[in-house]
């Protein structure tokens, strides 16, 4: 059963402030804007509801829900190399394992957690599992800060607004909690990322000339 | 495949049902094994299954005849096509395949699976064409479930997975999916110069498909390419300067005619 104490423990491991870097990671929205893919806030309501249906989000949401069911340390690590190879850029390898490494050693030290570097969403499933919190609520938050996190680099890219980029959040919220559920039945087979753009994206982000993001 | 002297030669050969191999002469470079599926193309319930082994120090690039087609199925039935692959210590495997091409109404369930030793080099190509382009033919109602796995000394290293089902077309006009595009390629690189290969390939890239491709080295010795081009020819002329740079050898025949 979801506690309010649950609520406070996600809010704050999913919160911008916490210490997982996230501001530094667009998942290749600023080669995207460079390439003149997302002229307007239509377009980046688009490509945001891709990244999540077709992309990184879905993908991440059965890993998360993967690693909650996880019974042992080793399923967790078999799980997490698995994690790994899924990465299609070196961008995106970037953002799985060092905010997976961030996420767990603030898990190691203040919730006293013994979780080792994993990536992003293993960890945070195997942590929410360790506070008993329910993976689909876990999922769901973090598919919404996800997507909370791209719309901050879109603002800062000058793709949209504050007013716009709320908006966009608001209206994709629904979307957010469907993946969420459907990845609750989900096996690793049933991973699928055709977000083809997204990933080009991803990896032409380290050829731009100049850049404000890491990837 | 095995060694002989200096060259690769043929270990073993069992083949059952409509798919072959030929085995082009060709001298130097590694052995072609070039596939042909005598039934013309896959449909529901087909089930197609192929495996090949580069032995220990050996050098085997595989293709294809022509392009694989998967035609429409009866509802419900779906075709598979498995492959399963193997570079032994020392070995160099290409896997090259000519285009697969979906037909509408087609549902297809294919896998890759390779298996490296730690030494093994590896190139593989998957050129995928949605829909017959010349015909005016899109995929309004597909089923295609792809999955692409290497592993090295047992550990899996890249994965690539494909779901696309019902009106595939309207998914690849998405933004961030394929804005439209009708042919899609993946071709990865597992080999100690796969970095040294990143800038050349960016460059080639920047002069074939300069808006919708991208190259990027996932670890140390791993190259992942995806193009995305308006149809298949295009495709087709944007992979073969990259891909005769990445197999260090002259492509098989059926990718220069």
């Amino acid at each position: 059963m979801t506690t309010e104490a649950h609520l406070l423990t996600l809010q704050q491991w999913l919160s911008p402030a916490f210490p997982v870097g996230a501001f530094a990671y667009a998942h290749g929205l600023e080669a995207a804007v460079q390439d003149g893919r997302l002229p307007n806030v239509a377009a980046l309501r688009g490509w945001l509801e891709d990244v999540l249906e077709d992309g990184a989000g879905r993908s991440d949401a059965i890993l998360l829900t993967l690693a909650w069911k996880a019974e042992s340390p080793e399923a967790l690590a078999t799980l997490d190399t698995e994690a790994r190879a899924l990465a299609p850029s070196a961008g995106r390898m970037k953002e799985t394992a060092l905010q997976g490494a961030a996420f767990a050693k603030a898990m190691r030290d203040v919730w006293g957690h013994d979780l080792s570097d994993l990536t992003y969403p293993v960890a945070l499933g195997a942590a929410a599992r360790a506070e008993g919190i329910a993976a689909p609520l876990t999922a769901t938050l973090y598919l919404q800060a996800f997507a909370g996190n791209l719309v901050s680099a879109a603002i800062r890219l000058g793709v949209t607004g504050q007013t716009g980029g709320q908006r966009l959040l608001a209206g994709i919220a629904p979307l957010c909690q469907s993946i969420a559920a459907e990845a609750g039945a989900a096996t690793l087979d049933d991973i699928g990322s055709q977000a083809y753009l997204s990933d080009i994206a991803s990896m032409r982000h380290d050829t731009l000339h100049s850049r404000i993001f890491r990837t | 495949m095995k060694t002989l002297g200096t060259r690769s030669v043929l270990d073993g050969l069992r083949q059952q049902g409509s798919l072959k191999a030929l085995f082009p002469r060709i001298t130097g470079g590694p052995c072609q094994a070039i596939m042909v599926n005598t039934a013309g193309g896959i449909t529901g319930g087909d089930r197609f299954e192929l495996s090949a082994t580069a032995g220990t120090g050996a050098a085997l690039t595989l293709s294809t005849q022509a392009s694989e087609r998967a035609y429409a199925a009866q509802p419900g039935e779906t075709g598979r096509l498995t492959t399963r692959l193997r570079a032994e210590a020392g070995a160099t495997l290409n896997w090259l395949p000519q285009e697969t091409i979906l037909f509408d109404r087609s549902a297809l369930h294919r896998r890759l699976e390779v298996e490296l030793a730690t030494d093994a080099r590896l190139l593989i190509c998957e050129p995928l064409v949605f829909g017959r382009a010349a015909m005016g033919e899109t995929l309004r109602d597909a089923w295609f479930r792809d999955r692409i796995a290497i592993r090295r000394a047992g550990a899996p290293l890249y994965t690539d997975a494909t779901q696309l089902s019902g009106d595939i077309a309207a998914r690849l006009a998405r933004p961030a999916v394929a804005d439209g595009a009708g042919a899609m390629a993946q071709v990865v690189l597992v080999a100690p110069e796969a970095e040294a290969q990143l800038d050349p390939v960016r460059d080639i890239l920047r002069g074939t498909l300069p808006e919708s491709a991208g190259a990027s080295l996932i670890g140390a010795d791993v190259l992942a390419i995806r193009m995305l081009a308006p149809e298949s020819h295009l495709l087709r002329r944007a992979l073969i300067p990259v891909l005769t740079r990445l197999s260090r050898a002259p492509l098989p025949r059926c990718w220069t005619i």
